[in-house]
């Protein structure tokens, strides 16, 4: 399963060097005293786990939404007096019972809490209800009248751009928001050594994100404590600054608390519905509950961003990278919530895996009526690599040489400085290619009969974004030993299933010499735990894993030092106890010394990471990540010619993502994102007419199922990182990046046919086979 | 007050082998009168039309999804729900395989994943014998099905080299 390149880590502890992956470095038996129970596996599979549908309060509310019908409208009337009338009705709020000002997750201030003129997009809220049961509430907005006047409406980023289009933003000229300009090296010049070019136009669709559990929030709000929501938001801290600013309240007013979150992949970064709870709290006195329906959670959808590219890439004659060209539009939808993110990615994150040598990227954020769009898994690298994958396999198809071969050819490596500043200190992408050839038998590619067909591509990802805030970059962890000698991390970072607390635990664990199963990771609390830039950008293992790492040390030092103040000289600290004299001493006698020293307060230690990386500059220069995973997929497909219908039925996935801390975990990670990219390939599309959605159920937005999984074969290259934790580097998301671009190349050598536009759904392929 | 005009006569329910009372609306949902009758919330709600599989049960042994069985359909069957499942000592094997083969992430649909995969179990070839059928009504967003099939063929051969 595993190379393993550099079996030392190559940063510098004080704990004897182990197994990673071994749970229990110790050796010793856990005490079951001592056994917590954190967020695991065994409660969720046994239905004990409490999400936010499973959370209810003494007097709670039951919150609904009126949402606009029309994709943009006058807002001329609206009459709520009948509402407030049903029994059992709290509240009834329109624009003009909550505060007004401009606010919102990013630097550019579009939201509202309720509409107040204008509604901008099918779903665009316009009044809210909290009642004591849902039948009151549902009575309550069938009884609100609104009269609307429909305004023309834009709903194609190019078409919103030109001149005489409906300006949706009073204050943003030509819809556009955000204008991206990268430029390196000289173009022209690129052009006159190019002899192949190869490119067009490429389109990534609406995905769903497709998280199990609904989209909702519970909030409650008193005088002394502000506001707080429960909420399964993967960036508390940042949301808590946002809806702050939306009610006028200091940042500290609004505590989130984040309830176990069941899916997101995106999806609950920041939700209106968490605002409007608030608001209909604060109204009530009461804590309010919302939960989606599916069929409101979809029709509301905030899909990933979907991307148009004009591409050109251009090689020599020995099939050297001489320059990449283009330009991206961006649907930012109706308001800005991620998109500002996912097009800079877009525009500048697969110049750092190629040496295009001569880049220019021009990229457009553009408003439309349709529901705002936020990001998804991949964030703009996994679609702009879906193209770049693809126009690359162009390229090798007309010089005649193996796509695997061109790809070797223009890589970056270890030690290269990439174009836009990345350092890498590790990159194993060459061995990645090398090895994703061997185990996927990449030489029969040549003998595979009709309609099947072998694709590769490759990706590149960052463990952490230094301009996700440009305030701070970061994380921050607390260990505490508390009475008994329990052992409990905090930190600003949120679990999301993918296993970052059972990550941190092993960290911990490693250095302090105790089993990892005494260790309790907590967080998801912006009014207890350390601030948290939050999960994404694939922060987690890197940043919070560092700061714990860092925090873990400090604390064996505590220990140590203790030890000799209370035992005296030759008290050493290992494998979990205090050794002295041929005595040992547990955790929880260390935790009692120190409170006989420190008014009964407990064993405490907080440490910061901050990592040596650089902001980009406004030119997008810069070393914006503490290091840089990479991966090879390979994906082997069957198209059937009568129907245009692919499947997928082998893949392989290597992996260069440092040292891995939790194989399990990190493996089931990468056969998710390959589930969701043979979803994005071959099956989904939220389809959106004039801003309405077309598809809102699971029936008719169909994602993967059991049955369209092939066997997946998962392998990791491992050589430490010298800035990860333990040499780890980021996976969540580069596990996905590749995947577009490889089904795309296999299904392009099933069929001969180049598919430029994403679902390649049967009819799309199907139609390919007839020209 | 049981007449015949009562909207709300109350029905009895055989939930993990205990006999419940459900005095609520008398249309309302299996999974309503799970969650909200009985507060047996391991049962979630996904979707409320038949499609995601969260909140998949046990009736007489074959796994449904309770959003759409009106409970009172269900008087005189044996209900089984995750908090009834998880009380088998067999459990425990289940519960291991998904952890060592990586079936489960952040949970949601795990529990309905683990009342199939146990129905499955029970009896193969009420499925074909193939567990990627059985778990058909079943969505999960997070593992890529790969670890629960491998947790769930690890679980039947191991009880083959029993047997």
């Amino acid at each position: 399963m595993t190379t393993n390149r550099m079996q030392q880590p190559s940063k510098s502890t004080d704990a004897k060097v182990m197994n990673p992956a071994d749970p229990n470095p110790s050796g010793k038996q856990v005490n079951p005293a001592l056994k917590q129970k954190p967020l695991d596996l065994k409660s969720k599979m046994e239905g004990q786990t409490r999400y936010l549908h499973d959370m209810n309060f003494p007097g709670q509310l039951i919150g609904a939404i009126y949402r606009s019908p029309y994709a943009h409208a006058r807002i001329k009337r609206i009459n709520v007096e009948k509402a407030r009338q049903v029994e059992g009705v709290h509240a009834v709020i329109t624009g003009d019972d909550v505060p007004n000002h401009k606010y919102g997750p990013t630097k550019f201030k579009d939201w509202n809490i309720l509409a107040k003129d204008r509604v901008l997009f099918i779903g665009d809220e316009i009044a809210a209800v909290a009642a004591e049961t849902r039948e009151a509430a549902e009575q309550a907005l069938a009884l609100i009248e609104v009269e609307l006047e429909p305004l023309e409406g834009v709903f194609d980023p190019e078409d919103a751009m030109a001149s005489g289009a409906p300006q949706i933003h009073e204050d943003v000229e030509l819809n556009r928001p955000m204008k991206v300009d990268v430029a390196r090296g000289d173009l022209e010049e690129g052009k006159k050594k190019a002899t192949i070019v190869k490119g067009g136009r490429y389109v990534s669709n609406r995905i769903y994100q497709g998280h199990l559990e609904p989209v909702g929030a519970i909030a409650f709000w008193s005088e002394e404590e502000g506001i707080t929501i429960w909420a399964p938001s993967h960036i508390p801290y940042r949301a808590r600054e946002a809806y702050a600013a939306g009610f006028g309240l200091p940042e500290d007013k609004v505590r989130i608390i984040v309830p176990p979150i069941g899916g997101s992949f995106g999806a609950k970064y920041v939700l209106k519905v968490h605002v409007i709870a608030a608001a209909l709290a604060m109204v009530t006195g009461r804590h309010v509950k919302i939960i989606l329906d599916r069929h409101e959670d979809m029709i509301t959808a905030h899909p990933r961003v979907p991307l148009t590219f004009d591409i050109e890439i251009g090689a020599d004659a020995e099939g050297n990278f001489v320059y990449k060209d283009l330009t991206v539009y961006a649907d930012a939808g109706a308001r800005v919530y991620w998109s500002p993110n996912v097009i800079a990615t877009a525009c500048t994150r697969a110049d750092n895996i190629y040496h295009f040598h001569n880049v220019k990227s021009t990229g457009y954020l553009v408003y439309t009526n349709n529901s705002p769009t936020t990001c998804m898994r991949g964030f703009g690298n996994a679609e702009m690599l879906f193209a770049v994958e693809s126009v690359i396999d162009e390229i090798a198809l007309e010089l005649g040489m193996d796509p695997a071969e061109l790809r070797l050819k223009n890589i970056v490596h270890s030690g290269d400085t990439t174009l836009h500043g990345y350092r890498l200190d590790t990159c194993n992408l060459d061995e990645c290619i090398e090895k994703v050839k061997e185990l996927s038998g990449w030489n029969r590619r040549k003998e595979l009969p009709p309609y099947r067909g072998l694709g590769l591509a490759v990706a590149n990802h960052v463990s952490g974004f230094r301009a996700i805030d440009p305030r701070f970059d970061g994380s921050t962890a607390v260990i505490r030993i508390k009475p008994g000698g329990f052992v409990e991390v905090e930190t600003g970072e949120i679990e999301l299933g993918q296993g970052m607390t059972m990550t941190y635990a092993r960290i911990a664990s490693r250095v302090l010499g105790i089993p990892e199963d005494e260790i309790l990771v907590k967080s998801g609390d912006t009014g207890r735990y350390p601030f948290g830039i939050g999960t994404l950008a694939s922060r987690s293992t890197v940043m919070g894993g560092n700061a714990v790492q860092k925090a873990a040390e400090s604390l064996l030092r505590e220990i140590q030092q203790l030890g000799v103040q209370t035992l005296g000289e030759g008290a050493v600290f290992e494998e979990g106890v205090v050794k002295h004299d041929g005595k040992t001493y547990s955790l929880g006698d260390v935790v009692d010394w120190f409170r006989a020293r420190h008014a009964g307060e407990e064993l405490t230690v907080k440490e910061t990471y901050v990592p040596d990386t650089e902001l980009p500059d406004a030119t997008y220069f810069g070393h914006p990540s503490p290091n840089y995973p990479f991966a090879a997929h390979v994906a082997e497909v069957e198209v059937d010619p009568d129907t245009g219908r692919t499947k997928v039925v082998g893949y392989w996935a290597v992996h260069d993502s440092g040292t891995i801390l939790h194989e399990t975990m990190a493996k089931s990670q990468v056969l998710g994102a390959v589930a969701q990219g043979i979803g994005w390939v071959t099956m989904e599309d939220l389809i959106v007419q004039e801003g309405k959605v077309m598809n809102p159920s699971m029936m008719d937005y169909r994602m993967p199922g059991a049955k369209d999984m092939p066997d997946v074969q998962v392998h990791f290259v491992q050589e430490a990182d010298p800035h990860g934790p333990f040499g780890a580097k980021s996976l969540g998301e580069v596990a996905l990046d590749p995947v577009p671009g490889a089904i795309a190349n296999a299904i392009a050598h099933a069929t001969g046919r180049r598919g430029q536009v994403l679902p390649m759904s049967a009819e799309r392929v199907w139609m390919s086979l007839q020209s | 007050m049981n007449g015949g005009l009562n909207h709300n006569p109350s029905m009895t329910l055989t939930i993990n082998g205990e006999d419940v009372t459900w005095n609520g609306e008398a249309t309302a949902s299996l999974a309503d009168v799970i969650r909200e009758g009985q507060g047996l919330t391991g049962t979630k709600i996904g979707c409320r039309t038949g499609e995601c599989g969260a909140c998949t049960v046990l009736l007489d042994g074959q796994p449904v999804v309770s959003c759409l069985v009106p409970a009172a359909s269900a008087q005189g069957q044996t209900i089984e729900t995750i908090e009834g499942l998880a009380r088998h000592a067999e459990f425990r094997e289940l519960e291991q395989a998904m952890q060592e083969y990586g079936g489960v992430q952040c949970g949601f649909c795990t529990p309905g994943v683990m009342m199939t995969t146990w129905a499955w179990l029970q009896n193969p070839a009420l499925f074909g014998g193939d567990i990627g059928a059985a778990l058909k009504n079943n969505l999960c967003r997070c593992t890529g099905y790969r670890g629960i099939i491998e947790a769930a063929e690890h679980v039947l051969a191991s009880k083959g080299a029993v047997r």
